[in-house]
């Protein structure tokens, strides 16, 4: 059993750490409203962060599911901006993934090269109206015409959807197959029949944009199917365990930045004549926050490494995201009572992290289902 | 393990697990479990889970498909033949 980095991922986790300080640093300080520009975009390409896993033949970083999670890591620490880190983050993982995995000829390496040099942003649509946690029950359908798949019907939360130029979705094929009716695609966003709405007003998150996706009418040449058709259920799992695992080692730098924060706060700051670290109530607080961290990290890692060795992942990687999002809430939680009344306000970026951190219990599968899956693994 | 064995635990597992014990007996083998949404995505990595642990089948993505779990017969035919397949490998590998 080894736990250290090794020297390569020691050196890539302080470059990108270094790079992402330097040159996106100070992305999201401009508040709600406000999305990633094309700029950060492609200064997070230049770092490598758009294609850490996608194949080095088309541009990416080629790397594990561990090494994309450090680097998802070390580029959350160094950037306060958790919206972009997640935009960047679903493009890779829940777009990239499958269509490294899935797509096939020319519209693999399109699609692949662009996303690793920056010139696209992907967007995945699977949630609808009816069918959030239960992805069997889509309502969006694809007929085979000529060629083609026509697809009809609308995706109600797409991450990325109104800054994107490709868009992975799924769509019933067959509707006596249950689940396994079901076909994926990437879409060019410039076919005709697309539709994407206004970005939300939401909690966190802020710099990624996201809005409803409608198809009407929208008919999508067969060369552009992930996977066979009726493989889109199996397509969309492989690529939510790795959302489930790497998009969560942004929380994990996301809390070790807090982290640092907060023991800065406690040593400098001080009421009662003494600084709030010397007051246990406070210290130990901070101790619970580094427990949680570093048990949210074991997991995280061992659901990577696990991954990485074709082993069976599933239930390790539930444990991660639920470990990693409940620790985030929490430790976020604490960061705010920690700095007080300035915690509270916005311009000390401490209660961003809060928000930002709430959406991580829903997205990529809810705790609830992660603890279903865990349970039924038991055995259950 | 003969067919009939292996039909037998799957649809006993599919009673037992998804339709509360069938006490009327509606499970047949022909009986269409995507269509009538016995299978759903939950209930589909349950029963692929069944399949490795009791069974000792591992079922690869590429034959996660309609046509294998249409019904009890095909989920069947296709736990018999990749059984076959890896015992085939075993021989061939102790030779
Ligand atoms: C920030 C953010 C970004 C997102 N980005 C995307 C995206 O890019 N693409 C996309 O397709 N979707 C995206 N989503 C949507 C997300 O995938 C869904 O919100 C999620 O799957 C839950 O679905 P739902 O919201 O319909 O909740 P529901 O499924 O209605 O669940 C509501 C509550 O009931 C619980 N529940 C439901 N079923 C069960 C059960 N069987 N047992 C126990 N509890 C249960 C849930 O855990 C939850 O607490 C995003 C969501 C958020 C918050």
């Amino acid at each position: 059993m080894e736990f250290g980095f090794t020297a390569a991922q020691q050196q890539r986790y302080d470059a990108i750490l270094c790079a992402s300080r330097e040159k996106l640093g100070r992305a999201g300080t401009e508040g709600a409203g406000s999305y990633f520009t094309r700029q950060q975009w492609k200064a997070a390409a230049e770092i490598g962060l758009t294609g850490l896993c996608l194949p080095e033949e088309h541009g990416g970083g080629g790397l594990s599911a561990l090494d994309t999670a450090l680097s998802l890591e070390a580029f959350q620490r160094g950037c306060r901006d958790a919206g972009l880190v997640f935009s960047v983050s679903a493009h890779l993982l829940a777009c990239g993934v499958p269509i490294r995995d899935f797509a096939a000829g020319e519209v693999r390496q399109d699609f692949l090269r662009g996303m690793a040099d920056g010139s696209l942003v992907a967007a995945n649509a699977m949630t609808e109206d009816d069918a959030g946690s239960d992805v069997g029950n889509l309502a969006v359908t694809a007929r085979s015409e000529d060629g083609a798949y026509v697809l009809d019907g609308e995706k109600s939360f797409s991450s990325n959807a109104p800054a994107a130029d490709v868009i992975v979705t799924y769509a019933v094929t067959n509707p006596r197959a249950g689940f396994l009716g079901v076909t994926a695609f990437a879409v060019p966003r410039d076919l005709s029949g697309i539709q994407v709405g206004e970005p939300f007003r939401k909690m966190g998150l802020d710099s990624c944009p996201a809005a409803r996706v409608t198809f009407r009418d929208c008919r999508v040449p067969a060369r552009y199917c992930l996977g066979e058709e009726g493989q889109g259920g199996a397509v969309f799992q492989h690529s939510m365990g790795w959302e489930r695992a790497c998009l969560f080692a942004g929380y994990v730098g996301l809390m070790e930045h807090q982290l640092e924060r907060c023991i800065e706060h406690a040593k400098q700051r001080k009421q009662f004549g003494s600084p709030l670290g010397s007051f246990q109530a406070i210290s130990h607080r901070i101790a619970v926050m580094k427990q949680r961290l570093e048990s949210a990290r074991l997991l995280l890692y061992r659901g990577c490494w696990l991954m990485d060795q074709g082993r069976d992942y599933t239930e390790a990687v539930a444990l991660a995201k639920v470990a990693v999002s409940e620790a985030a809430i929490a430790n976020s939680t604490d960061a705010v009572q920690i700095f007080g009344g300035a915690g509270y306000l916005a311009q000390t970026g401490v209660e961003q992290h809060l928000r930002d951190s709430v959406p991580s219990a829903i997205f990529s599968g809810t705790n609830e289902i992660q603890r279903e899956l865990i349970a039924r693994e038991a055995g259950l | 393990m003969s067919d009939d064995v292996t039909s037998e635990r799957i649809s006993g597992y599919i009673r037992e697990r998804f339709l509360n014990g069938d006490k009327k007996g509606e499970l047949e083998e022909t009986t269409p479990l995507l269509e009538w949404g016995v299978l759903n995505s939950m209930n589909t990595a349950l029963l692929l889970m069944f399949i490795r642990d009791e069974l000792g089948v591992v079922i690869p993505p590429t034959k996660i498909n309609a046509g294998n779990f249409q019904d009890v017969k095909s989920i069947t035919a296709m736990v018999t033949d990749l059984a076959r397949q890896d015992q085939a490998t075993i021989a061939a590998g102790t030779e």
